[in-house]
């Protein structure tokens, strides 16, 4: 079982419809694939038309007195379940302090599913606390989508700094970070990919592009790929995922 | 992990009718409906039975490309929609993917060899909530085999994992709404086994015992029911309607004739239900009949009055769309749901007609031929007693009884002599059809008389002249008919007529 995360300190750059779609698109390829949606937010939830309430408790979860598998909900696509927000989860830094071993906490309950599960996408709060740090210990791999702005282009740098200068908290820790939200047709969003690639040529070469087709999961209330098949962004998430597989 | 729960649908009508109730009934999302041939696979040694898991090959009907589909309990673990024209043999053959890279591993590079092929008709439906989500999906199947034997139909209930308690309200409401019975044996099994309906009714034997005579016949007409009731639900042709009426009319009578030979509780209940059956459908069929007599009663009109008939031809179309909505309605019902479950499951039942009645084990010729016989004689009796002023329900009444004696002499004909039944027979319609034509005519002239009452603009003066002239017309057949009564009574009430009677019996073969 690998674990994904989509993550960025910043808000509002395409991390829910990253975790949704690129779940989406891989449950579609035959994997077994969960969700857990841990924003509070829960737009990832919200998308695949489940409530948000994990019954027994968010908390229960993290405390290992719930198991996980118990709050798992199937979506409306084979091979594609959630594990849904609910609203305490805006405590989860309060519950992690708490408990013993506060940065194992998510690994071990994802412990507990990785003989069902080939993939797990793990949906984030922005924000560097100790939910991410537990997040950054549970996964393989940080899927960082990242706007070409200069606003986005600092934060992945500090993102790269805490992982530089925190190697034993992040162990085998891929960065996957790629353009998301990108308008062609502005020549600031071309001039900063340029520069950004020339100093981090990790980044992904898919990007995603700014589109209403994404901005329509809210009405569709489903991926892209389910209510746009073939369209651009979901022929892009389709190569994102390609590519993504390929650096795991 | 939810399990898929897995019943035989044993509800009188086809897949059209049964999928009509989940979707209007019970509000169900249809997902897909495929049409077409499939197969299963799997290795020589069932590898993949073994793993309760089952891989599908199937072709689409008319245009379509095949398509692989690997599933465990209902879940569609992958899917796809586009491979080679032929199944694959080996686990190298399968589509590339990481997904048959584990049923590959499953299969352990062994070879897949195809398993029983059908052709089926399959619905996914989905049960939403509040939030459009599904939490629980409908597999609906109607298979037969390649020889054309029809397999039961089968309904899956697939939970979805953390709806469990969703899944379970809708097998409540599933219950209530189609007949089930619960299944051991999945689709696959029953391809496997060739296991038909049920429902062929087994020859009949003048040995075998009345119960089984009588179970055979009621499972042959509720095949004929069943076959002609998404017919009489779309209502494109009246045919249906009236196989279906007779159907329902031979069932009434044989289960009135079944009294110490069909379990008496169920046979009452039964009696009760079926006639409710026969009577939701007779508004529809008059209407039917309205229709289709009227051009040829229009006919009768000088050409000028036909014309004025125009409004009134509508006033027929509403009516009859009118009636025929009511009655889908009533038969779509709950009632009728769980009326039809019952009766099947009745059928199905091997306990329900063992030492059910006194007469259950008698040989079924001895026991039909004294209700034949009794038919025959209270005929004759309340025949001879129609006089030319004998009220018209008395005529009604006679029909009745006619009824009754044909539908017992043709029900369980192959127990009789041939030529016997056929002297017996043919005067025998020919007397219900002028008692029929008596009766038609006079119910007819009074709908009609009715109706007229609907034309907008009672001013319609032209064609309630129009529509005076058609009912005069059917006042004319009616007296017609009367007055063949008695010569075409006196043809049945004859001695070699009621001679046969004595010889339905057939003789035993000289050696």
């Amino acid at each position: 079982m690998k674990v994904l995360a989509t993550y960025n300190i910043k808000g509002g750059v395409g991390k829910t419809a990253t975790a949704v779609n690129l779940a989406h698109v891989a449950a579609a390829h035959g994997n077994r694939v969960l969700v857990w949606d841990l924003d509070p937010q829960g737009a990832a939830t919200f998308y695949f038309r489940v409530k948000p309430k994990v019954k027994g408790g968010g908390k229960a979860i993290v405390r290992g007195s719930l198991e996980l598998g118990d709050a798992i909900k199937a979506t409306d696509f084979d091979n594609l379940d959630l594990v849904p927000a609910d609203f305490s989860y805006r405590h989860l830094d309060l519950w992690l302090d708490d408990a013993k071993k506060p940065l194992a906490r998510i690994r071990r309950a994802l412990r507990q599913v990785s003989d069902e599960y080939d993939y797990v996408f793990l949906d984030c709060p922005p924000s560097i606390s100790l939910t991410s740090e537990s997040v950054f210990r549970a996964a393989d791999a940080l899927l960082v989508p990242t706007i070409p702005t200069t606003l986005s282009l600092r934060t992945y740098e500090q993102l790269d700094r805490f992982v530089e200068e925190n190697p034993d908290m992040v162990r085998e820790l891929k960065i996957l970070g790629f353009f998301s939200m990108v308008d062609r047709h502005k020549r600031l969003h071309r001039r900063f990919m340029n520069e950004l690639r020339t100093a981090h040529p990790e980044l992904l070469e898919a990007t995603i592009p700014n589109s209403t087709d994404i901005e329509r999961m809210g009405v569709h209330r489903e991926p892209v790929g389910a209510y746009g098949k073939g369209s651009k962004p979901a022929r892009a998430y389709e190569a994102l995922w390609s590519e993504i597989q390929t650096r795991l | 992990m939810s399990k898929v729960r897995r019943y035989e649908v044993t509800a009188a009508g086809d897949f059209a009718s049964v999928l009509a109730v989940l979707t209007d009934h019970l509000d169900l999302r249809l997902l897909s409906l495929d049409e077409g041939e499939r197969s299963w696979l799997d290795t020589p040694t069932g590898t993949l039975e073994r793993a309760e898991t089952t891989l599908e090959f199937r072709r689409p009907s008319g245009e379509g490309t095949p398509s692989l589909t690997w599933a465990t309990e209902g879940r569609v673990l992958v899917f796809d929609p586009c491979v080679s024209s032929t199944p694959p043999v080996y686990s190298s053959d399968l589509p590339d993917s990481s997904a048959f890279a584990r049923l590959a591993a499953l299969v352990d590079g062994g070879e897949l060899v195809l398993g029983p092929t059908v052709n089926s008709q399959i619905a996914v439906l989905a049960c939403l909530d509040d939030e459009e989500k599904t939490t629980a999906r409908v597999i609906f199947d109607r298979s037969e085999t390649l020889d054309g034997l029809a397999l039961p139909m089968m309904l899956e209930v697939v939970p979805l994992r953390g709806y469990e308690d969703e899944a379970a309200a809708l097998e409540k409401s599933l219950k209530r709404s189609v007949a089930l019975s619960v299944s051991a044996a999945s689709m696959k099994e029953l391809a496997q086994q060739g296991v038909s309906t049920g429902l062929d009714g087994a020859a009949l034997v003048p040995a075998m015992s009345a119960a089984r005579a009588w179970r055979a016949v009621f499972q042959t007409l509720t095949d004929s029911m069943t076959q002609s009731f998404s017919g009489v639900l779309s209502g494109n042709d009246p045919e249906d309607l009236h196989a279906f009426r007779v159907a329902v009319r031979r069932i009434r009578t044989i289960l009135q004739d079944g009294n110490d030979v069909v379990d008496p509780e169920s046979r009452d209940r039964f009696r009760h239900e079926y006639r409710w059956l026969g009577d939701v459908t007779t508004p529809t069929r008059d209407a039917d009949v309205h229709l289709i007599e009227f051009p040829e009663l229009a006919a009768t009109l000088p050409p000028s009055r036909r014309e004025d008939l125009a409004s009134f031809n509508e006033v027929l179309l509403r009516h009859r769309a009118d009636s025929h909505a009511a009655m889908v309605t009533e038969l779509r019902s709950i009632r009728r749901a769980e009326f039809g479950t019952a009766w099947l499951a009745f059928l199905a039942d091997d306990d329900a007609w063992t030492g059910c009645a006194d007469l259950a084990d008698e040989p079924v010729l001895r026991i039909v031929l004294r209700r034949i016989e009794k038919a025959n004689r209270q005929l004759v009796k309340n025949g001879r007693k129609i006089a030319k002023k004998s009220p018209a329900i008395a005529l009604h009444e006679l029909r009745k009884e006619g009824k009754r004696l044909r539908y017992l002499l043709e029900c369980f004909a192959p127990l009789f002599d041939e030529k016997a039944l056929s002297v017996i027979l043919r005067p025998l319609r020919d007397l219900q059809d002028v008692l029929g034509e008596f009766q038609d005519t006079e119910v007819q002239a009074n709908a009609l008389l009715e109706l007229a009452g609907e034309l907008e603009g009672a001013d319609d003066h032209s064609a309630l002249m129009a529509i005076g002239g058609v009912i005069e017309q059917l006042g004319v057949r009616s007296a017609d008919a009367r007055s063949s009564f008695s010569k075409t009574f006196g043809r049945f009430d004859d001695r070699k007529v009621q001679r046969a009677i004595d010889q339905l019996e057939p003789r035993k073969k000289k050696r």
